[in-house]
């Protein structure tokens, strides 16, 4: 039997030997993790804009980066819809509503989407997404929900196609122009009743997280409300 | 000692075939289940597991007669996690894709029966050239067992083979899809957990008969 501070002396060493293993490793690869998330994030606004990975062409990081510089112009408004000043890659997608960031698609000097950050409550975890509207600024280009903690094969189906593609198409304005989002439905949409443009099919077993995706889309949504309306009106961006 | 005698071939052929830490001893059977979904997720795994099983049981042998037995739980765990956080963040820098879709996976290694069983069992036992081989053979037996698993759940599954290429993965080939229009459908249960169990059962049973190995005997 060993003595205690034999023991304690012990495991001090192995904690600051594996201690020192482990910040080592980190600070190594930090620069190129932080590089893959922003390359990652750049990757889904492209997907909710419609561009299709190609398999002669996957998307590299360098890939993705290349045709987010080419064909996406960022930048921010307020909920006056007026553009202001900030730095992209720290506004805080999930708290600020104060600077809203704007991707837009322009392709051959034509604005073929907008695509805007959304987020909130699912069941279990903030659900983050950005969604992409045509220049009309009421049909749904695309979605993409990119990061989440909700229950595999239940609520983490929301990053599937399956469930993203319903949305194409769908109208986020009632007929009296307001911008009142998408629903998640519990259950099917019923075609046949006037509303259903609004409304896409729930995800079994996971009502509480479709709940929640209808509910922040329609708050994200509406605080760009002003800034739709000036795209709209003017017809230009 | 030397590599390759017959003890050593012991050492590795063992967890591989007649003592499989999966098949035979049913350990390591969550991350078995949860990571066979696809080909190229399986062999990404099987490395990630024989690097942290090889590692962890150089490094716990080597430090064996100095571990105070009190507290060897302790150092064991404490050696394995920052193994597995080590294996971790490197995924996530240099293989984005494939650690997104490990996702906690990876970090449940540390709690994988398998490498604190062969660090109990074997490492403390033994001397580090014998533990390493050790934690070969049962890592190569993990990963046959669920290499072989998700081939069969990705091909029937889903339809497609795919295997790691840095990227989101390279598909190897693909069911072709006048097969789906002459009728084909793939079995959508193989991609749920529960269809893993279906397709271990079956390599379970094959494995025993091939070896003889009765139970309760």
């Amino acid at each position: 039997m060993h003595s205690n501070n034999y023991t304690l002396g012990f495991v001090f060493i192995v904690t600051v030997i594996l201690g020192t293993l482990l910040s080592f490793t980190k600070e190594n690869v930090r620069d190129l993790q932080e590089y893959n998330l922003k390359a990652d994030v750049k990757k889904n606004i492209l997907r909710s804009l419609n561009f299709v990975e190609t398999e002669s062409e996957p998307w590299s990081n360098e890939v993705v980066e290349r045709i987010f510089n080419k064909n996406v112009q960022a930048f921010c408004v307020n909920t006056n819809g007026d553009f202001v000043d900030c730095i992209l890659e720290e506004v805080d997608t999930e708290r600020n509503i104060e600077v809203l960031p704007v991707y837009l698609k322009v392709v051959d000097n034509k604005t073929e989407g907008i695509a805007v950050p959304v987020a909130g409550k699912g069941l279990w975890s903030t659900v983050f997404g950005y969604i992409a509207l045509e220049p009309d600024t009421d049909t749904v280009l695309g979605i993409q929900f990119y990061k989440h903690g909700e229950t595999p094969g239940l609520g983490g189906e929301v990053e599937k196609a399956w469930f993203t593609n319903n949305f194409v198409g769908k109208k986020i304005r009632s007929n009296d122009d307001k911008v009142i989002g998408i629903e998640v439905l519990k259950g099917k949409v019923d075609s046949s009743n006037p509303y259903s443009m609004h409304q896409v099919d729930g995800i079994s077993g996971a009502t509480v997280t479709g709940k929640g995706v209808g509910s922040f889309l329609k708050e994200d949504l509406g605080r760009y409300e002003s800034y739709f309306n000036k795209v709209r009106a003017d017809g230009t961006i | 000692m030397e590599l390759f005698n017959s003890e050593s071939k012991k050492i590795i052929n063992d967890p591989i075939n007649v003592n499989n830490p999966i098949s035979l001893q049913v350990l390591g059977i969550c991350s078995a289940l949860a990571v066979t979904i696809r080909l190229d997720q399986a062999i990404i795994m099987t490395l990630a597991v024989i690097f942290v099983l090889c590692s962890s049981n150089v490094i716990l042998s080597l430090i064996r007669d100095y571990i105070p037995s009190r507290v060897r739980i302790v150092i064991m765990l404490s050696v394995i996690a920052s193994l597995v956080s080590v294996v971790d963040e490197l995924l996530q820098a240099y293989l984005y894709d494939m650690s997104k879709q490990l996702s906690v996976f990876v970090g449940l290694i540390i709690t994988n029966c398998i490498i604190m069983g062969r660090a109990e069992a074997f490492a403390l036992k033994n001397g580090p050239s014998k533990a390493f081989l050790d934690g070969l053979g049962n890592g190569l037996g993990y990963g046959m067992i669920i290499i072989i698993v998700s081939f069969f759940r990705e091909l029937f599954g889903a339809g497609t083979i795919t295997l790691p290429d840095g990227g989101a993965g390279y598909v190897l080939f693909s069911i072709p899809e006048a097969w789906y229009a002459a009728g084909y459908e793939n079995i959508g249960l193989l991609v749920l957990s529960p269809g893993a169990f279906f397709i271990l059962g079956l390599v379970i049973w094959t494995q025993r008969e091939i070896f003889g190995i009765e139970e309760g005997e």
